[in-house]
């Protein structure tokens, strides 16, 4: 009994870890969903740019992809802010589905960039530190799983006073909550969207650092976290942050705790999370914690 | 008069279509380069898919993400066939039967969605099947690495020509099959679920009816359309068979042409032939400019080449052309 409770306590914090990063790609994911009401299915691509970029940056510069983030967060930002400008607000006033469709053309134009530009193979980014470990107790921690942890608890955090705390924030949550309202309080909506998609762009940028230093990453392995990120929110509820937290830390223990308790399963590990965002969606649709 | 003048027109517009898919059909017997067939054989594929896509996203207000699914499923089912001894006609109908039925399995869970929730729900789908098929290999030998691929065995004595008229005939039922629907009381109740959900049900139309009769329709066909694209290419893999191609070509081909029109899709199909054909040597490029065409479109044109036309006033012109022509007959 107790080998098995050890046994079971390494997947568990393991998953709880790695939901950690789920958190930081659901976060710009989020923001977006709660603003505008649209899912942007090119965040999961935008992530794999992200990591592409720290890995440019540190094949050119030899400097920790941490560090790359000084120049990368705000490139995105500035990025994300003309996107969102320049196509998302315009088809955003059509309809729906005309964002949707333009969100998914922004997905296959990311991921031809990352394939023209650094070519279809498998890249990590490999630092000193990546495949350090440390020990508490019985318990073996990887330190890519706990820096995953420390950037979701960070962004979180973050995002969430600069939602309470500053005017733009305030704005954002404002137009959110009620369009036409906050338009009448003086609130520039199509500005205030292109911020919070600079945001979230942002956001995408922090996530591909993490996503990169524990995962593989190609030009087309943008999808499943689009989906996982997607299904965190999901889990989490709209609007919610901390919902949002524990919506990751769910996805992280499905695939940890699935692969343990399928022995290692390939196949567990890469449907399980797929499974859980179509049985929560059929069941739920407004998630878990949603109103 | 006026009614006259339509009906003659509809007759002429039956009679033209008629003409078009007569000579369409002669190409194989008059010896066109065989790489014309090639091309012809995707653009039906393509149109028989962004048909449907059609029906569904212009028609029924389902943006549906899951095509992948329904091709990959066809294209399985009839590959695993032809290697337990079902000759490769039998496997094309039953893998598009194995795509319907996929779809009535799945509709229950995925109608309770909406709008951008069953986008996500349905793009969730052709992700699950193909890591499930990465790994699920029912006959055969173990396969060696990642990716469970099978060939289509049997129809290497296929000519092009068949092929060919094969999807030649997909491609038609396919206009048919909407046109005859757009006509029917299940077009009519499709388009009020799309213009308003809430307004429909409360006017009777049974909407999840009349939801799962076009995600049924669209499914078959889509895994027809499938199956015969893997008559002529004839292996499949997981990475290919549940492609986001599947997906991305009838998705431009309808945005392109016009979502919500018959016509759309023809014109969207040609054009997405043309291009993959012509990029067809430049790889990520390829994908780069298909990516970049689509959000211009949507940015600049919503309504695609078709709502352009419309605009313009274009359809009133052979309308007006016969008119004219029958005002000088009436005059000498």
């Amino acid at each position: 009994m107790e080998v098995s409770l050890v046994g079971l306590a390494s997947p568990i914090i393991r998953g709880i870890l790695l939901g950690g990063l789920y958190v930081v790609i659901a976060l710009g994911l989020s923001l977006i969903f709660g603003v505008m009401k649209l899912i942007n299915v090119a965040h999961g691509d935008l992530v794999i740019l992200g990591s592409y970029f720290a890995w440019a940056i540190m094949g050119w510069l030899g400097i920790d992809p941490f560090l790359s983030l000084v120049v990368g967060v705000p490139l995105f930002f500035i990025l994300g802010f003309f996107v969102q400008k320049f196509i998302i607000n315009r088809t955003f006033r059509i309809s729906l589905d005309a964002a949707l469709i333009a969100c998914f053309g922004i997905s296959i134009i990311v991921q031809s960039i990352c394939q023209i530009v650094w070519t279809p193979f498998n890249r990590s980014l490999t630092t000193s530190y990546q495949l350090q470990t440390f020990a508490v107790g019985p318990v073996i921690i990887s330190l890519r799983y706990l820096l995953n942890f420390i950037g979701g608890l960070t962004v979180m955090i973050a995002l969430r006073e600069f939602l309470r705390r500053t005017y733009l924030g305030k704005a954002i949550s404002a137009a959110s909550q009620n369009e036409p309202v906050a338009e009448r309080m003086g609130i520039n909506p199509n500005r205030t969207y292109s911020f919070a998609f600079a945001i979230a762009m942002a956001c995408a940028a922090v996530a591909g650092v993490l996503q990169g230093l524990t995962f593989y990453f190609s030009p087309t392995s943008g999808s499943p976290f689009l989906i996982i990120s997607f299904g965190v929110i999901i889990i989490g509820g709209l609007g919610s942050m901390a919902g949002t937290f524990i919506g990751g830390m769910i996805f992280g223990l499905t695939q940890t705790l699935g692969a343990y308790l399928s022995g290692g399963s390939m196949m567990v590990q890469m449907i399980a999370p797929y499974l859980l965002v179509f049985v929560v969606l059929a069941v739920r649709p407004q998630g878990i914690f949603g109103r | 008069m006026v009614v006259r003048d339509k009906m003659k027109l509809l007759r002429l517009t039956t009679l033209v279509s008629v003409a078009v898919l007569v000579v369409l059909a002669l190409f194989p017997l008059i010896g066109i380069p065989l790489s014309w067939l090639n091309y012809l054989f995707s653009f039906f594929i393509y149109l028989a898919l962004a048909n449907m896509w059609n029906l569904l996203a212009g028609y029924t207000g389902l943006i549906c993400l899951c095509p992948a699914a329904f091709v990959g499923l066809a294209g399985y089912t009839m590959a695993i066939g032809t290697h337990v001894g079902v000759p490769f006609q039998v496997g094309l109908i039953a893998g598009a039967a194995v795509a319907a039925l996929f779809a009535l399995i799945i509709s229950y869970p995925v109608f309770r969605m909406k709008g951008i929730y069953f986008a996500i729900g349905t793009l969730v789908l052709p992700e699950a099947l193909k890591a499930w098929f990465n790994f699920w290999r029912p006959v055969g030998n173990e396969y060696q690495g990642m990716g469970a691929g099978y060939s289509v065995v049997g129809v290497a004595g296929i000519t092009l020509g068949e092929k060919y008229w094969l999807a030649l005939a997909i491609a038609a039922a396919s206009i048919f099959v909407v046109h005859i629907i757009l006509r029917a009381r299940l077009g009519l109740g499709l388009t009020a679920i799309r213009d308003n959900e809430n307004t429909a049900a409360s006017s009777g139309v049974n909407i999840f009816r009349l939801k799962l009769s076009s995600f049924l329709i669209a499914a078959f066909i889509m895994g027809l359309a499938g199956a015969a694209y893997y008559i002529h290419v004839p292996s499949i893999q997981p990475k290919g068979g549940f492609n986001i191609s599947w997906l991305l070509l009838p998705l431009m081909a309808t945005v392109i042409g016009g979502e919500g029109s018959e016509e759309g899709p023809i014109i969207g199909a040609a054009i997405v032939t043309f291009l993959r054909f012509l990029l067809a040597d430049y790889g990520a490029w390829s994908l780069f400019i298909q990516g970049i065409i689509l959000v211009v479109v949507v940015v600049v044109m919503p309504q695609g080449i078709a709502g352009l036309l419309r605009r313009v006033g274009a359809y009133r012109f052979p309308q007006k052309l016969f008119q004219a022509a029958e005002g000088k007959i009436h005059k000498t």
